[in-house]
């Protein structure tokens, strides 16, 4: 199939950039390193270890994701390989599509590798593979497919330095929904509040994908949140591929 | 411009649009129904893992007065979410965190004493946290006349209150009727000889009828205080030696336990109730 | 035998600029190739031919006209399934062997395993790379690359070859050897449709030409219509004839150790030459009429119009 061949080399390129690497050396570092912070907190260790763990593999993710999927359309855009690409039977969105599988390949393979070296330097604390942490991870990955699916949208037809930007302010926007919601519990009911509403509801809210604080506390997840948050965050990147899709469709390639 | 768009294409990006529309119904309807389940949230709880405000100074890269507000706009919000279990647990903590990186910013510190009295019910917490501020600002008046407010009228510590308020005195700024307060302490707390000599300080040094009529009204309380004390030991001394209370005040001259019957400011005689020994003022200092 | 191409009709704007200002690149472009023919497509720099061919191929959307590729409408998939091309100055992922990046264009078409690997052996055997099947693209040098494009335009047995500069940065020997590449596919019956900004070679191997001038076909038709065979000037070399000889039947271009090279402008006045030499008894070394080349078309049309 024609997606799998994109991606296949998408991957095959991808995966030659050493941004990725750095930012896996980095995140390593942390994870290894919160094993000396948690030397220093009092009271329970594991929890600090646990939470910086977590934090390097979603922020180092989100990190790859963007910088890696903002500079891959824009590479063969930029050094013409588009040309000969687009030229046969190719469908633009099989195109879209296929560099989407690709980089969220290359990211799997990212996630695990730091899950790994997570999940050992939890192990040497516990003495247990703590598989709630898994959960946690999972929905941190799918949260960096969606932000996959966004910087490849701004790649489309934007410079890389610029999608960086707008993909990182998807990123902030989508956690901080709850800053939007008290904003709208404080507002008088009128056509300014529905508005509001209905950007609480169109914009991102990447909390969703958010299981690191019961995970690490312990604290029960309810069942339901499962289900829902996969299918919210499965639309939600259906949306901005089908949009990514949309822009790229039309354009002209000078 | 015009575009021949062959039928296929216009009828591809139609239906792309469709989807579009589609797609973000559902995944607003499935944010709607997430919102619906409760989860149970500790917004930003890992702060508590910051051993202390020095390290995160460095690590806001200059920026720390606006972390600092940041820091204390989540902090409202977090304390004022009443469904967040033992949410006070590092009141004193965050606040001192707030202070750390911007300290002379008064309003946290404030904040942070109010909710710990009203909401949590914590003076102690309070107390911490204002001498926090007052530590990190000596020259701030605020800190220690909040914390001699708390002091008195949640505590009733009239000790603490005293050593507030006299902190307090002496600093640039603060209100001229602390001295007042000081001395209203000290009288609450029972030393009523520097209660004394603190009131003869602000009625001499009084700039206005006002505040010499309200030192004068104090000071009138106090000598009262200080007499009817005396009297009524006098009257207990009397029926501790006769076995009865007194006929009058003069009684107590006669059998020399006193050597002479103190009047009160106005140079009025103190009212005696031969019935239950109880001495009194004869009038009520705020109403001269 | 139907048309490859029809182009009837395009028209294309930019908006260009940050305060969009609109240039309109092609004003009206029809053209029509004929299966089976070599086709060239001239210019000056920024006449529209690059335009043209993306437009061809999808890569723009036209603002008015229509493109038909063997009749299909040029963005449909049957007509890109037979349909080759390979960009000026292309670029690859460098960082794959040849073999690896025929092997993932083979994949785009389809192709099952065996027919993608007898494919990608006679390809490159036919650019001449089969030596260097593993070597990575990065260590390619220009017209190796120019080779290696040149086959994955064909990964498909395409009946159409769409070339913008195929010739461009390659040594007289690899022009020559890109020639008789494109002139055996001619032979194999296949259409090629090429810019080039080297006219010795399209003279060489054309059947039909076309020369786009500001975003308009100024001249169209088959190359022995357009150079006409009208003799510009005949060039004599005679020996053993001093030059005063000659006076008044041509110029004298140079005398050397006894040749005399003369250039005659009339055809009659060549018979004069001729009989001037056998009346001195000297001897005629070469006669050669200068005819109407495509450069002297081509220089004509993009300054005189």
């Amino acid at each position: 199939m024609k997606i799998t061949a994109i991606a296949g080399i998408t991957f095959k390129e991808a995966k030659r950039d050493r941004i990725l690497y750095l930012l896996f050396f980095f995140a390593a570092v942390a994870i290894i390193a919160s094993r000396v912070l948690a030397i220093l907190t009092v009271g329970d260790r594991v929890k600090i270890i646990k939470d910086v763990g977590l934090a390097s593999i979603s922020i180092f993710g989100v990190l790859m994701a963007v910088l890696i999927g903002t500079s891959l359309v824009y590479k063969e855009i930029d050094k013409k390989t588009i040309f000969t690409l687009l030229s046969k039977p190719l469908l633009r969105a099989e195109f879209i599509l296929g560099k989407f599988l690709g980089l969220v390949l290359t990211l799997f393979v990212m996630t695990a590798g730091m899950s790994l070296i997570f999940l050992a330097i939890v192990y040497l604390h516990t003495f247990r593979i703590e598989w709630t942490m898994l959960v946690a991870i999972a929905y941190i990955f799918l949260e960096l497919v969606l932000i996959t699916a966004v910087a490849i949208l701004f790649s489309s037809f934007s410079t890389p330095i610029l999608s960086s930007i707008f993909s990182l302010s998807f990123y902030l926007i989508g956690h901080l929904s709850w800053g939007l919601e008290l904003l709208i519990k404080k507002m008088r009911a009128g056509a300014v509040r529905a508005l509001a509403q209905f950007l609480y509801l169109f914009l991102p809210d990447l909390e969703n994908f958010n299981f690191k604080t019961e995970v690490v506390h312990g604290l029960p997840i309810p069942a339901g949140i499962y289900l829902y948050s996969l299918l919210y965050g499965i639309c939600y990147t259906a949306f901005i591929l089908a949009l990514a899709i949309l822009v790229f469709r039309r354009r002209d390639f000078i | 411009m015009i575009r021949k768009a062959s039928p296929a294409r216009g009828s591809a990006a139609f239906f792309l649009v469709l989807f579009l529309l589609a797609i973000s119904a559902t995944f607003m309807a499935l944010k709607a129904r997430t919102d619906t389940i409760a989860r149970k949230r500790v917004p930003g709880a890992s702060i508590i893992y910051i051993p202390s405000g020095k390290f995160l100074r460095y690590a806001t890269f200059g920026y720390r007065a606006l972390a600092a507000d940041l820091i204390y706009l989540w902090a409202i919000q977090y304390y004022s979410t009443p469904t967040i279990d033992d949410r006070f647990h590092y009141l004193d903590h965050i606040f001192a965190i707030i202070g750390d990186l911007d300290p002379t910013y008064t309003d946290p510190y404030e904040t942070g004493a109010l909710i710990a009295t009203a909401e949590a019910g914590d003076t102690g917490l309070a107390f911490k946290i204002l001498d926090n501020g007052a530590a990190k600002n000596p020259g701030q008046w605020l800190f220690p006349f909040e914390a001699g407010h708390i002091a008195m009228m949640n505590l009733k510590n009239y000790d603490l209150a005293k050593d507030y308020f006299k902190k307090c005195m002496d600093l640039p700024g603060a209100p001229e009727f602390t001295g007042r307060l000081y001395a209203n302490a000290l009288y609450k707390k029972g030393d009523i000889e520097t209660s004394w000599e603190t009131w003869l300080a602000i009625y001499k040094t009084a700039p206005d009828e006002r505040t010499k009529k309200i030192a004068s009204n104090h000071l009138y309380q106090v000598k009262s205080a200080m007499d009817t004390d005396r009297l009524k030991e006098a009257v207990r001394m009397f029926k501790a030696r006769y076995g009865r209370f007194p006929g009058d005040l003069g009684d107590l001259v006669r059998t020399r336990i006193l050597n002479g019957l103190p009047k009160d400011l106005d140079g009025q005689d103190y009212v005696y109730d031969p019935k239950t020994g109880n001495v009194k003022a004869a009038t009520t200092p705020w109403k001269r | 035998m139907a048309d490859a191409i029809r182009i009837e009709n395009l028209k294309k704007s930019f908006r260009l600029g940050f305060i969009p200002k609109t240039k309109e690149i092609l004003k009206g472009i029809s053209l029509s190739v004929k299966e089976g023919e070599i086709f060239g497509y001239l210019g000056p720099n920024g006449a529209g031919k690059t335009t043209t061919i993306k437009c061809l191929l999808g890569l723009i959307f036209p603002d008015a006209g229509t493109i038909e590729i063997f009749g299909q409408p040029h963005l449909s998939a049957r007509a890109r399934q037979v349909l080759g091309f390979l960009p000026e100055n292309p670029y690859f992922y460098d960082y794959l062997t040849a073999t690896e990046f025929l092997a993932f264009y083979a994949d785009l078409f389809g192709l099952g395993r065996d027919v993608r690997e007898e494919r990608i052996g006679r390809l490159l055997r036919l650019v001449g790379l089969e030596r260097a099947a593993d070597l990575r693209l990065r260590k390619f040098s220009r017209g190796m690359l120019q080779r290696v494009g040149l086959a994955q335009a064909l990964i498909n047995d395409p009946k159409l070859v769409i070339l913008d500069e195929p010739l461009g940065g390659m040594d007289p020997l690899g022009r020559k050897e890109i020639r008789d590449i494109i002139v055996r596919f001619k032979q194999e019956g296949k259409t090629v449709f090429f810019t080039s900004h080297i006219l010795q070679d399209i003279e060489m191997i054309c059947d039909h030409v076309a020369i786009i001038v500001g975003g308009r076909i100024v001249k169209q038709g088959a190359l022995q219509d357009l150079v006409s065979e009208k003799v510009l000037f005949t060039e004599v070399t005679v020996m053993g004839v001093s030059s005063e000889a000659f006076q008044g039947l041509g110029e004298n271009v140079s005398v050397q150790g006894g040749r005399v090279l003369l250039k005659v402008f009339e055809e009659k006045r060549v018979d004069d030459v001729l009989a001037v030499v056998r009346e001195r008894k000297g001897k005629v070394i070469s006669l050669s009429p200068r005819t109407e080349t495509l450069e002297d078309i081509f220089v004509e049309t993009v300054t005189g119009k």
